[in-house]
C-alpha cells in the first residue's frame, strides 16, 4: 500500500499533515507516536472509513476511499477497541466478518476453523463472547480481521490493556504475518514493540512524520551515543575533572554530587577504563549503568519530549 | 445484496438473543393492555353489565300511576331490579344504609296531578351503591314519569279541543305506547371510533411500535460505541448497505411485533379489527412511517443512551397526542397536526377497519403515514449527521 501527501482537518487541528509512506508486501511498518499524534486518523484514512481532505491511499494497487469495495477487500483492520459482537459466539463473530469479507461458503468454514486454532479459542468457540477474558478477547478481534487472509492488516495499537502472556501471543502472530507476505501497518506507542516487530518506523508527532527509517537508521540520527551513569560518593569533582580527559568520553554532568552522567561513543569498550578513573580520582561507586540509545532517545531529540508524555 | 442480508441475520439473531425486543414489542404493551384494561374494563367491553339493584319506595299515591312507575321498575330487563316499599319517613335513611340504588318517594295526588296538568313533585334519593346503576334508574324513572306527562298533556289537549273524554284518553294512550315518527338506530361511526378496550390495543400497538423500530437505525449508535461500526465499514460491505439492513431491521420487527400486538389483543382482549388485508396495510405504513423517524432521530443525537431518550420523548409525545392511551379532541391548526400524526392515522384506520371499513375507506390514514415516512426520510437527509455516522 502507499500513502500519498495525506492531510486531515478536524476544525483549526490539523491531525494529519502532508504524510507519506508505502509498504511492500511482507513488510511490518510500525507508526509510533504518542497520543494525539494522529496514529488513528492516519488508519481511518488507509481503512476508508473517512476521507482524506486530500492527499491519497492505494491499496493494492487500487484508489482506497469509503466507498471503495475493491480495495477494502484487501484489507484487514483490527480497531484499537475491541469490535466483536458480546452477545455472539467467536464462530458466529468470525462467520459474520467473513461474510462481509466475500468469503464462500466452503472457504470460510476451514478458515474460521484455522483461525479459532490459531487464536486457541477453538475448544470456546460456542460461547457468547462476553464470557471470555480480556486476552482472549482481544486475541479474537485480531483473528476477525485475520480471516478473510488480507493482503494488508492494519493493527491499531493491539496490546494496550492487554495482559503480557496475551501481549506475547499477539506480538508473536503478529510477527508471522510477514513470512505469509502480509503487509502489516503497526501503530503504537510501546517503543520495544515497534523495536520487535517492525522492519521500519515512522516516527509521527502533531500529525507529521519527524522521520522515518529502520530502527537503526533511526538512532544514528541522535548521533549514536551512549550514557553512562556512575553513581557514589567521595571525590565526585575531582573524578568527573579525570573522566573529562578519557578519549571518547564526550561530556561528564556531575548531578547533584551522587552522580555522574557521561555522554560517550560506543559505552560498552570504554566501561572499565571509566571505572578505573573514576575509582583512582577517589570516587566510592554505588553502581553503574550503560545505555544504548533507543527508538525513546530518537523521539526525545526529535521532539524534546519523552514519547510517553 | 449478500452483505445486506448477512447484516439482517445478524441483527435479528443478536436482538432475539438478548431478549430486549420481545421485553419492551411485546410482553410490555401486552401487559399495559391488560393493566388498562382491568382499569377501565366495564367500560371497555361496550356492552356493560348491571348489578342487581334495589329500590326503597313510598307511595302515598291513591291513583294507579305510582303503582305503575314501581310495576314498570321491576319490570326492566337490562338490569334485575327489586322493589322494596316502605313509609315515606323511612325512605331516606333505607335507601342511605341498606345500600339501595335509588330511593323514590311517591307524594298523595301523583296520579291525579298528572291526569289534570297539575303539577306534583316526585322525590328521588340517590343510594350509597353503584353510581352507574342509580343513574340508570334515574334515567328510567325520568322517562316513565316523561311518558306519563306526555300521556296527560296529550289527552287534556284533545278535552280542549272537544274531543269526547274517552277518545282524549284514547289519544292519550296512543300518545306513549304508539310507534315514534323519528327511529334512533345503531350503526358505525364514520371517524373510525373504536370501543375503548379496542382503542387500548390499536393505542399500545402504535406507541410501541415506535419504540421497536428504535432497535434498527438506532442500533447504529450502539454499534458505533461497541466498534464494530467501523470494522463494518472498513469490510468489503457497500457503503449503503450498512443503514439499509438497519432500517430494513427495525422495519421488520415493528411490521411483526405490531401483527403480533394485533392478534394478542383480539384473541386476549375479545375485540375485532376487521380484515387482515386492510390490517397489513396499516401495519405496514405505521412500521414505515416509525422507522423513518428513526432516521432523523439518528441524526441529531450523539450516544445510543441519547437515541433511547430521544425515541422514548418522541413516541410518548406521538403516542399521546395520537390518542395511545385516550382519545384527544383539538381544533385548528392543532388539530390538522394531530391528523398528520402517524399513529393518530394508525388508529383511525384501525377503527375504519374495525368497522367494516376496506382499502378505499383507509386511504387517508394509509397516505397519512407513508407521507409521514417520505418526509422524515427527506429531512433526515438533510440534517447535519451528529452520531450515527461520524
Amino acid at each position: 500500500m502507499s500513502a500519498d501527501r495525506l492531510v486531515k482537518k478536524f476544525g483549526d487541528l490539523t491531525a494529519v499533515d502532508d504524510v507519506s509512506f508505502a509498504i511492500g508486501p511482507g513488510e511490518t511498518y510500525g507508526l509510533l507516536g504518542p497520543n494525539g499524534a494522529g496514529k488513528t486518523t492516519i488508519i481511518n484514512m488507509v481503512a476508508g472509513l473517512i476521507p482524506a481532505d486530500s492527499g491519497s491511499v492505494d491499496v493494492a494497487g487500487i484508489r482506497m476511499d469509503p466507498g471503495s469495495v475493491a480495495a477494502k477487500r484487501n484489507l484487514g483492520l483490527v480497531p484499537q477497541e475491541l469490535a466483536i459482537y458480546p452477545d455472539l459466539t467467536a464462530r458466529e463473530n468470525l462467520n459474520f466478518f467473513g461474510r462481509l469479507q466475500g468469503l464462500g461458503r466452503k472457504e470460510l468454514s476451514s478458515r474460521v476453523d484455522t483461525v479459532l486454532d490459531l487464536l486457541g479459542l477453538t475448544e470456546r468457540a460456542g460461547e457468547q463472547t462476553k464470557k471470555y477474558s480480556g486476552g482472549m478477547k482481544r486475541r479474537l478481534n485480531i483473528g476477525i480481521g485475520l480471516l478473510h487472509r488480507p493482503g494488508l492488516l492494519i493493527l491499531d495499537e493491539p496490546t494496550v490493556g492487554v495482559d503480557p502472556q496475551s501481549r506475547n501471543s499477539i506480538l508473536e502472530a503478529v510477527g508471522n504475518l510477514s513470512t505469509e507476505g502480509t503487509a502489516v501497518l503497526y501503530t503504537t506507542h510501546y517503543m520495544e514493540e515497534a523495536e520487535r516487530l517492525c522492519d521500519r518506523i515512522a516516527i509521527l508527532d502533531q500529525g507529521q512524520v519527524q522521520a522515518e527509517g529502520t530502527r537503526d537508521e533511526l538512532i544514528t540520527l541522535t548521533g549514536g551515543v551512549d550514557r553512562i551513569s556512575l553513581v557514589g560518593t567521595g571525590r565526585t569533582t575531582a573524578a568527573a575533572q579525570a573522566l573529562t580527559s578519557l578519549d571518547g568520553v564526550h561530556r561528564v554532568t556531575d548531578s547533584g554530587g551522587t552522580e555522574l552522567i557521561l555522554t560517550v561513543t560506543d559505552g560498552a569498550a570504554l566501561l572499565a577504563g571509566i571505572v578505573t578513573t573514576a575509582a583512582r580520582s577517589g570516587m566510592t561507586l554505588a553502581s553503574v549503568s550503560v545505555t544504548r540509545p533507543d527508538l525513546e532517545s530518537v523521539f526525545l531529540h526529535l521532539t524534546g519530549k519523552a514519547l510517553r508524555d | 445484496m449478500r452483505a445486506l442480508w448477512t447484516m439482517v441475520g445478524n441483527d435479528l439473531r443478536q436482538r432475539l438473543r438478548d431478549k430486549s425486543v420481545l421485553i419492551f414489542s411485546l410482553i410490555v404493551p401486552l401487559a399495559l393492555m391488560g393493566v388498562l384494561s382491568l382499569a377501565f374494563g366495564r367500560l371497555g367491553t361496550g356492552s356493560v353489565d348491571l348489578q342487581p339493584a334495589t329500590v326503597i319506595a313510598s307511595v302515598e299515591d291513591s291513583g294507579p300511576l305510582g303503582a305503575a312507575l314501581l310495576e314498570s321498575l321491576a319490570s326492566v330487563e337490562s338490569m334485575k331490579v327489586t322493589v322494596r316499599q316502605v313509609s315515606s319517613e323511612a325512605v331516606g335513611p333505607e335507601t342511605r344504609t341498606t345500600g339501595a340504588a335509588l330511593g323514590i318517594v311517591i307524594p298523595a295526588g301523583f296520579s291525579s296531578a298528572l291526569a289534570t296538568g297539575q303539577p306534583s313533585a316526585l322525590q328521588l334519593i340517590e343510594g350509597s351503591g353503584s353510581v352507574l346503576e342509580t343513574s340508570v334508574l334515574i334515567s328510567i324513572v325520568t322517562g316513565i314519569v316523561d311518558q306519563f306527562t306526555a300521556a296527560s298533556v296529550t289527552e287534556a289537549a284533545a278535552r280542549l279541543g272537544g274531543v269526547p273524554p274517552d277518545a282524549a284518553a284514547g289519544i292519550g294512550r296512543i300518545a306513549v305506547t304508539g310507534d315514534p315518527i323519528l327511529h334512533v338506530t345503531e350503526g358505525i361511526a364514520p371517524a373510525g371510533q373504536l370501543s375503548l378496550r379496542a382503542g387500548l390495543v390499536a393505542g399500545q400497538t402504535g406507541l410501541f411500535l415506535l419504540f421497536t423500530v428504535g432497535f434498527g437505525v438506532l442500533g447504529l449508535l450502539a454499534e458505533k460505541e461497541q466498534g464494530t461500526l467501523a470494522r463494518i465499514r472498513s469490510t468489503a460491505a457497500p457503503q449503503w448497505t450498512v443503514v439499509a439492513a438497519k432500517a430494513l431491521v427495525g422495519f421488520s420487527l415493528g411490521v411483526v411485533a405490531s401483527g403480533v400486538l394485533l392478534a394478542s389483543g383480539t384473541l386476549l382482549f375479545g375485540v375485532n379489527f376487521g380484515s387482515p388485508a386492510v390490517l397489513g396495510l396499516l401495519v405496514l405504513g405505521a412500521a414505515a412511517a416509525a422507522t423513518s423517524l428513526t432516521f432523523v432521530v439518528a441524526k441529531m443525537v450523539r450516544t445510543a443512551e441519547q437515541a433511547n431518550v430521544a425515541q422514548s420523548i418522541v413516541a410518548m409525545v406521538l403516542g399521546i397526542a395520537g390518542g395511545a392511551f385516550f382519545p384527544i379532541q383539538a381544533s385548528g391548526f392543532m388539530a390538522v397536526l394531530m391528523d398528520l400524526n402517524p399513529v393518530g392515522a394508525f388508529i383511525r384506520g384501525l377503527g375504519i377497519s374495525a368497522g367494516g371499513g376496506g382499502v378505499a375507506e383507509i386511504a387517508v390514514p394509509l397516505v397519512t403515514m407513508w407521507g409521514f415516512a417520505v418526509i422524515c426520510v427527506m429531512v433526515s437527509l438533510f440534517l447535519p449527521d451528529r452520531g450515527a455516522k461520524a
